[in-house]
């Protein structure tokens, strides 16, 4: 062989090569699953909250299900485009109406057919780093001048996002401090914006400040309730799904006053 | 026209021109390094300069927030350097768009290069060649496809570069909002008309540039092989 030409040139490299390739996804086949799992859309900030809940789901009804987390907006695109989701947990109500009236999700045979279910409310925080250099903090916190980056999930979007505009509108801040905000594409990369020490604080959620990693990272402090609209989070029913039966006692679940009370201990106040 | 975010093309543009001009500074040496030297641990080192592909871009970008962020020595030595944090600025997505699009320009010039014939190189080193002087007169005549390639690979993926600006960025007009941005935003915002126009423009202007540099190469290309047939 031409010792110019690399060993990866060679006929019987590429060959082996090409014979990797082909058996891989035989030898990587996954196990036939035994039942179809609920197929849950669930909106990005109940990444730290969904997974003991589904748990439970299952250890009470014997029903397995499976969440994607996402966007809220960009799930919505995808039930839009046929995606095989049961239920949408949408981190607002917006999304969830906009199916309905698309004739692509319903509530369930509630009383109220065109309101997605409100299951839990968010709760925006000011969160920031312990080692920071800015004071803990507080509403004071927004009006240091020493605040150079303050992160907050994309208003056009995320909730969240909109409710720290609101916040800020309402304190007369949100002028000065446009300047100096970095837009993250949802509410949990706001919270890494903040937790990398990127931004020096961040308006972030309850359900990510409460998180062990950021609860030993930083500190929050609640923005005052009165300060934005309610970020109600809504659900709905797939209308294509093929398993109603399981997605209702799903509903049914998440309303109940123990799920509720759980939703409470991680950063979502309770629906009603 | 009016829902094209001109500002925004003109940051891709300057952050894909920058990119690449980069790329090639770091990619030639390296692809020469590569093929003309036969240290067995290259092959690590060729391993490593491929890596970027493997991560999913937005992983890439958080590693990145992160290492170049406050809470690393690496983040606070560029601080102190710089005067600011490189995540959230034009620099920061200048760095991550080098690491991101690597790959694309090392490959095809290693390829280029090795294709070459051997005997070409030796006859150039007989002649008492040094290593600046072989891959000046030598490598990159011989491997101009390699190199156009390289450079338009480099360019097109920085354009369309999107999970390291989203992660590194925090969408800041003028400064890391760059049209791949923009058109993300205008589909997840459904405006649907908006980002069609966007990607439609974006995607015209690539394949007019494309097809005038394929076009002169190709001039290029025939022109040297006439000539060749003169000599022969």
């Amino acid at each position: 062989m031409n010792p110019m030409i690399p060993a990866y040139m060679s006929k019987r490299f590429f060959s082996s090569t090409f014979a990797l390739l082909l058996v891989m996804p035989l030898a990587a086949q996954a196990p036939l699953q035994a039942q179809t799992p609920l197929r849950v859309a669930a909106a990005a900030d109940l990444e730290p909250v969904l997974p003991p809940v589904l748990a439970e789901f299952e250890h009470a009804t014997g029903i397995h299900a499976e969440a994607t987390y996402q966007a809220s907006a960009m799930l919505t695109t995808q039930i839009e485009n046929g995606a095989p989701f049961d239920v949408f947990l949408s981190a607002d109500l917006g999304y969830p109406k906009h199916l309905i009236d698309d004739k692509l999700a319903d509530t369930a045979g509630s009383a109220d057919s065109i309101t997605p279910i409100t299951y839990a409310k968010g709760t925006l925080v000011l969160w920031a780093r312990k080692d920071s250099h800015l004071p803990t903090p507080s509403l004071d916190l927004l009006h240091d001048a020493n605040l150079k980056r303050l992160a907050i999930a994309n208003p056009d979007r995320a909730p969240y996002g909109r409710a720290a505009v609101a916040a800020l509108t309402a304190l007369n801040l949100y002028d000065t401090l446009k300047p100096r905000l970095v837009t993250a594409e949802n509410i949990s990369q706001a919270a890494q914006f903040a937790d990398s020490g990127n931004a020096d604080a961040g308006l972030i959620s309850l359900t990510s400040a409460t998180t062990q990693r950021l609860q030993s990272d930083g500190t929050y402090f609640m923005i005052p309730r009165n300060l934005y609209p309610p970020i109600e989070q809504g659900l709905v029913i797939v209308t294509n799904t093929r398993q109603r039966a399981a997605a209702h006692q799903f509903l049914d679940f998440l309303l109940s006053p123990a799920i509720q009370a759980e939703f409470a201990k991680s950063g979502l106040a309770p629906a009603k | 026209m009016i829902a094209m975010d001109w500002q925004a093309l003109a940051l891709s543009l300057r952050l894909a021109a920058l990119t690449t001009l980069i790329l090639l500074a770091i990619a030639v040496p390296l692809g020469a390094v590569l093929v003309l030297a036969r240290a067995r641990w290259l092959a690590a080192v060729e391993a490593l300069a491929t890596l970027p592909m493997v991560l999913p871009p937005t992983v890439l970008g958080f590693f990145l927030l992160v290492l170049l962020g406050p809470r690393t020595a690496v983040g606070r030595g560029i601080a102190a350097l710089f005067g600011h944090p490189l995540a959230f600025s034009f620099s920061g997505l200048v760095v991550g768009s080098v690491i991101y699009s690597l790959p694309f320009a090392v490959q095809p010039l290693v390829a280029g290069f090795a294709a070459i014939d051997p005997a070409l190189i030796d006859a150039a080193r007989l002649l008492g060649a040094g290593p600046v002087r072989l891959v000046r007169t030598v490598l990159l005549p011989l491997a101009r496809r390699s190199l156009l390639a390289a450079a338009v690979l480099s360019f097109l993926h920085t354009i369309g570069e999107f999970g390291v600006v989203l992660m590194l960025g925090g969408d800041i007009p003028g400064a890391t909002r760059t049209l791949s941005i923009v058109l993300y935003n205008q589909v997840e915002n459904f405006d649907y008309t908006a980002a069609g126009r966007t990607a439609f423009l974006l995607m015209g202007m690539s394949v007019i540039a494309l097809a005038v540099i394929y076009s002169a190469a190709r001039r290029q290309q025939v022109w040297t092989r006439r000539r060749g047939g003169e000599h022969a």
